[in-house]
């Protein structure tokens, strides 16, 4: 049963909504998503990129509901799984996936008692799910529960999970296309239809998993590299990057050295229905403009938001991959899995380079191989499930295919002209390369901790 | 200890070479258990048997960052669909006995050096027998009660995975020495 009203997507053409559907479509808290972009400052680089949250949830209801219609045989499950998918980014925040290191940051995790992988802006979205008022008057308690069981995994089978949130779920397979279209590119461009046709939900012991039948191999094979080549030229652009490090950073000088208040209590969540409400009041402008506002003190945050607003941007003055690093000591401490601190070395740039030590942004970037995500997807074959990675002959051969990481450093630095940019750029690649290896080799302070043998 | 620390401590434990993504899994898988070193691995029921990602990210990594060398050995047309089989080889390279120097310093590597010795000297079972008794492990633990062999056989075919009586047995001898199990 579909509604008359129409909603023509870009991406995905006429999407139909069950009533229950459009009701949420209409709550408030639904349409905040309208104010989240899909891609922060993405814009910057991609004036195209304007897209929301909104669309994109839109477009996830209508591959689950193209999935569910295939694989799930009961409506009331078909029904859960599509509920899921229209609320799985309902609890972004301002600027979507830029809150939520910031939130892990600031949260009260004692008062949550989170586990440590535990990520803090999932436990937001179920907390929107289960309290908000409007959702609570359109799904009854038990539904809101299966949902947030559905999303955490915990309730019904893995095929459930599988469709809204695993490696070929409709969030990706809708944000390929979208993100692809409203960046004026066509590198996340796959055969989604066909992709859709040869999925199949295969019986695993009690469950029941997303698996692809043999005919699936080649649209997947598309669709990985879709994800990589989006991730290469859109995702991990250097503007993106560069902006979204800024976001970043305002965000915790304004926290923590211009001490504004309502800033802070934005991004503390502790679990409370305040913190909630107050949470589901904020969006990308809306932050902007706060922060902007002529009434508000001057100090980092605003100062930082302004060259965003301006788009004067700080610019990439060290990118060095791993291999560049010659001592294996300094690669376990850069790129590891121990919480280094970079502040030593933020500092000792600035110091070198008389800038501000709050303004240098040092990050590590790490990238996961083409297939690794998919790897694991089980291809139906005469004998049993097979992964996808041995079942590809094209991924493997690619299957050895390294994770990739890099060490970034951004700073506000001007140049002269070209010649100045590229004599500059090579002081900063030798100069830090050095500071590095002071801060982060061995016999250091750092590798006595990261080694665990302090 | 950090999934990364606690795979290469696991490649060194094992002479520093480990042969076969799956051997290294289900050593990964015991050691795990036998060592009681703090690491979340996150094994779960996979169609090849219980599984990391974890561990698997971790090789991947490790590789990346230069510590271990991978190599794979073809082993031609095997299957239906004619992809080939692949058997991935794993050792520590210089830079990663670096490392180990340092680590080798922590009690956490000892335990691990230890639960190492003690899957050898019980027997250090192929990739295959080992395999096999990471199902029937995961199995046990999941019923939480004892089961007898036929019960673990059929439990195990609701995973889609194939134990035949003959290689049970020998797994569950090796789970015997390890005293991972005993006589109900």
């Amino acid at each position: 049963m579909s509604l008359g009203l129409e909603l023509r997507d870009p991406i995905h053409g006429f999407v139909y909504r069950e009533p229950l559907e459009q009701r949420i479509i209409d709550t408030a808290v639904f349409q905040r998503q309208r104010r989240l972009r899909q891609l922060a400052l993405a814009s910057l680089v991609y004036p195209g990129a304007v897209h929301t949250r909104f669309d994109h949830s839109i477009g996830a209801l209508h591959l689950a509901r193209l999935i569910c219609s295939k694989l799930l045989p009961q409506e009331d499950s078909r029904r859960l799984v599509r509920l899921a998918a229209l609320l799985h980014d309902i609890g972004h925040g301002p600027f979507s996936h830029v809150s939520e290191p910031l939130l892990q940051r600031y949260s009260d995790k004692a008062k949550l008692k989170v586990k440590s992988q535990d990520e803090v802006h999932e436990l937001i979205s179920w907390g929107i799910i289960k309290n908000n008022r409007e959702l609570a008057r359109l799904l009854s308690e038990e539904e809101r529960e299966n949902i947030v069981g559905l999303l955490s995994g915990t309730y019904g089978y893995s095929l459930y999970k599988d469709i809204v949130s695993g490696p070929i779920d409709v969030d990706k397979q809708d944000y390929l296309l979208r993100d692809s279209h409203f960046c004026g590119v066509r590198y996340g461009l796959y055969d989604q239809g066909r992709l859709t046709d040869t999925l199949v939900a295969h019986a695993d012991a009690d469950d029941q998993i997303l698996a692809l039948s043999q005919d699936g191999i080649h649209p997947l094979e598309q669709f990985v590299l879709a994800r990589y080549y989006m991730h290469t030229q859109v995702y991990r652009h250097k503007i993106r990057l560069i902006t979204d490090a800024m976001i970043g950073r305002a965000i915790r000088l304004g926290i923590d050295e211009d001490k504004i208040p309502w800033l802070r209590d934005l991004y503390s969540f502790d679990g409370s229905a305040e913190f909630l409400e107050n949470y589901l009041e904020w969006y990308d402008e809306r932050l902007f403009a706060e922060i902007l506002r002529k009434e508000s003190a001057e100090g980092y945050a605003k100062k930082l938001f302004r060259q965003l607003h301006d788009r004067k941007l700080f610019k990439v003055i060290f990118n060095a991959p791993e291999k560049d690093f010659a001592d294996p000591e300094v690669r376990r401490n850069l790129f590891g899995d121990s919480d280094q601190s970079f502040a030593p070395l933020e500092e000792k740039i600035a110091k070198t380079y008389n800038l501000d030590r709050n303004l240098v942004i040092a990050y590590k970037l790490s990238f996961k191989s083409a297939t690794r995500t998919e790897s694991d997807i089980g291809i139906l074959h005469p004998v049993g499930l097979r992964f996808f990675r041995d079942a590809s002959v094209l991924f493997s051969s690619v299957n050895q295919s390294i994770q990739e990481q890099y060490f970034h450093v951004y700073a506000p630095v001007s140049y002269k002209d070209e010649r100045d940019k590229h004599k500059r750029q090579k002081e900063f690649y030798s100069d830090i390369v050095k500071m590095i290896n002071e801060i982060f080799g061995p016999g250091t302070q750092s590798s006595a901790v990261a080694g665990g043998v302090k | 200890m950090t999934a990364l620390d606690f795979v290469l401590s696991l490649i060194s434990g094992f002479g520093g070479e480990i042969q076969g993504r799956t051997l290294l899994q289900k050593r990964a898988y015991f050691v795990a258990q036998l060592s009681g070193v703090h690491v979340e691995l996150g094994y779960d029921a996979h169609f090849y048997g219980p599984y990391s990602a974890v561990v698997d990210n971790s090789v991947a990594r490790l590789k990346s960052l230069g510590f271990i060398a991978e190599e794979n050995w073809g082993f031609g047309t095997t299957t239906p669909s004619g992809f080939e089989m692949k058997r991935y080889d794993y050792r520590l390279t210089e830079d990663g006995k670096k490392i180990l120097r340092s680590l080798q310093r922590a009690e956490d590597y000892r335990r691990i050096e230890r639960a190492c010795i003690a899957i050898r000297e019980a027997g250090d079972p192929n990739y295959f027998v080992l395999s096999i008794a990471a199902k029937a492990d995961f199995i046990l633990g999941r019923r939480g009660k004892a089961m007898s062999r036929d019960e673990i056989i059929r439990e195990a075919e609701k995973f889609d995975w194939d134990i035949q009586g003959e290689a049970l047995n020998n797994a569950v001898n090796f789970l015997e020495r390890l005293k991972l199990v005993e006589a109900a």
